[in-house]
């Protein structure tokens, strides 16, 4: 039986995530039965086996994108879309020039580095992507879904990591249950396993940064914009970081990661060099 | 939904500060112990440390949320849900407080129209919440915030009760009220106090509204 569209079970929200991840509706059909089959022969159901249907939507273009598709049944998703344009942006607070003449394209499937010295405007770039801080001058257009995992801070002190899941995901229309399965698989990834009853406060500085990266992406975005997330990250989390941003690329997104660690840069596709002084020439490096 | 998983969270955080728990009960009774000789004295203050304390804990929530409120914001909130859902809980836990604090009034105190105790000190809370998170709101900073409060409360409590000062400050319903309870003033007074309240309530919640719309504005930009 092919799941039914209207139904708001885990197939229907699973074909739905695939076709708006751009996988042509009879495939996602298809693999929407697929999965639904699997899970019956494994004597389970489908959220349990493969967890929250976005996710696994997501992880499943990611392994697609290598492979071509059946011919009559549609192709992968067409790359290159634009998620994020900046066009001679600039922002200045009165006298002072924090950003001049910023521009930046980052494509579905790509990953920006934005680097630069302290104080050259890094973090208000981001802000300004993200559509916290409004540019003085240029232009911004961006997809609509967009994530944000900022340097610090972002957590509510005395709310457990569950809760917080609640809360976010409450923010983008999750009921809770379902918001605390996402939050936990998404941790799951990071190697890290949220105990229950432990507030933020009382987190280590790089399990805290954890969880802002898992709140980041809990609403599914199209767009991750992430400021130097790994703080306080042992050696294991931090490749485990960009294994995540790999990933993230390979199924579609946009990253926007603002770094000052040049050996990060193997790991993207571009380079913005905002200089080493606010308001210096920009300089965009496409490698 | 938003607005209801927001209070409940924001209650539980609350529940979680033990010390600051202590002080939201121990502070209204520091001012009712001060002078529980005298019915009328003990009642009032105990009223505005109601207001004072819960004002207080409001900004303290509301300025605690600064780090998080623009990722909610960007995953989909909206300002009402966050704000609304705050004062929500602050008024539910508020409420708490005043009905315990009612009970102790009209068992160990003499006073001429026991059940305006409760309108009196719920008065209080109501427009403690509101106001606490305006001044949140306009102060970003606790401290700026609590001593702005420390000096609204003490202004309050000296100003002449006829005179304008006191007719403009938030807390004049609770005393209007306090006279209507305590001395068994006309029913006027009643009203009055209740009219006050409103206004206080509706100017203080649509500033506190206003200021986070503008400060949690997200722009809409066009999609590439």
């Amino acid at each position: 039986m092919s799941p039914d569209p209207d139904d708001d079970g885990w197939p229907a929200r699973f074909e739905a995530e695939l076709v708006r991840l751009g996988q042509h509706p009879a495939r996602a059909r298809a693999l929407a039965q697929e999965s639904v089959d699997q899970a019956v022969e494994a004597g389970s159901d489908a959220d349990r086996l493969l967890g929250p249907p976005h996710l696994y939507a997501r992880h499943l273009v990611s392994e697609l994108n290598d492979v071509p598709a059946p011919p009559g049944v549609g192709g992968p998703p067409a790359p290159g879309r634009v998620l994020l344009r900046l066009a001679d942006v600039g922002k200045r607070y009165r006298r002072r020039v924090v950003l001049a003449g910023v521009d930046l394209t980052v494509r579905a499937g790509e990953v920006a580095a934005v680097v630069g010295a302290n104080g050259c405007g890094k973090s208000t770039l981001l802000r300004i992507c993200a559509g916290l801080t409004r540019p003085t001058s240029g232009t911004v257009e961006r997809t609509r879904r967009v994530g944000l995992v900022p340097q610090d801070g972002g957590t509510a002190p005395w709310l457990t990591a569950a809760e917080h899941f609640t809360l976010f995901g409450a923010a983008a229309g999750l009921a809770p249950r379902r918001a605390r399965s996402t939050g936990e698989h998404l941790a799951a990834r990071l190697s890290w396993r949220p105990a229950a009853g432990q507030p933020a406060q009382d987190l280590s500085g790089g399990t805290r940064q954890k969880l802002n990266l898992v709140l980041g992406e809990l609403h599914s975005p199209d767009l991750l914009l992430l400021d130097e997330p790994y703080q306080g990250f042992d050696q294991g989390t931090y490749l485990d970081f960009w294994r995540q941003v790999v990933a993230w690329r390979d199924a579609g997104r946009g990253v926007v990661v603002v770094t000052h660690l040049l050996h990060d840069l193997r790991h993207v596709d571009q380079v913005l060099d905002l200089g080493s002084r606010p308001g210096a020439r920009v300089a965009a490096v496409a490698r | 939904m938003t607005a209801v998983v927001v209070a409940g969270l924001t209650l539980r955080e609350v529940a979680r500060r033990r010390a600051v728990m202590v002080l939201l009960v121990g502070m209204p009774l520091a001012f009712y112990l001060a002078r529980r000789d005298l019915p009328g004295q003990s009642t009032r203050m105990l009223t505005l440390g109601i207001g004072w304390a819960v004002a207080t804990l409001t900004l303290f929530v509301v300025n605690a949320q600064r780090g998080v409120d623009p990722r909610l914001r960007l995953a989909g909130a909206s300002v009402t849900a966050l704000v609304g859902g705050r004062l929500l809980a602050m008024t539910a836990a508020g409420t708490g407080l005043a009905a315990a604090f009612w009970g102790m009034v009209a068992v160990l105190q003499d006073v001429r129209r026991p059940w305006a105790i409760g309108p009196l000190m719920l008065v209080s809370v109501l427009v403690g919440v509101p106001f606490g998170s305006l001044v949140g709101a306009l102060l970003p900073r606790e401290l700026e915030g609590a001593l702005a409060l420390l000096t609204v409360v003490a202004v309050q409590m000296l100003a002449h009760p006829e005179g304008l000062l006191a007719e403009v400050m938030p807390f004049w319903s609770a005393r209007e009220l306090g006279n209507y309870a305590i001395d068994a003033t006309a029913v006027g007074d009643l009203w009055k106090a209740l009219a006050h309240a409103g206004v206080t309530w509706t100017l203080a919640t649509g500033a506190t509204l206003a200021l986070f719309a503008r400060r949690l504005q997200v722009a809409q930009y066009p999609e590439p």
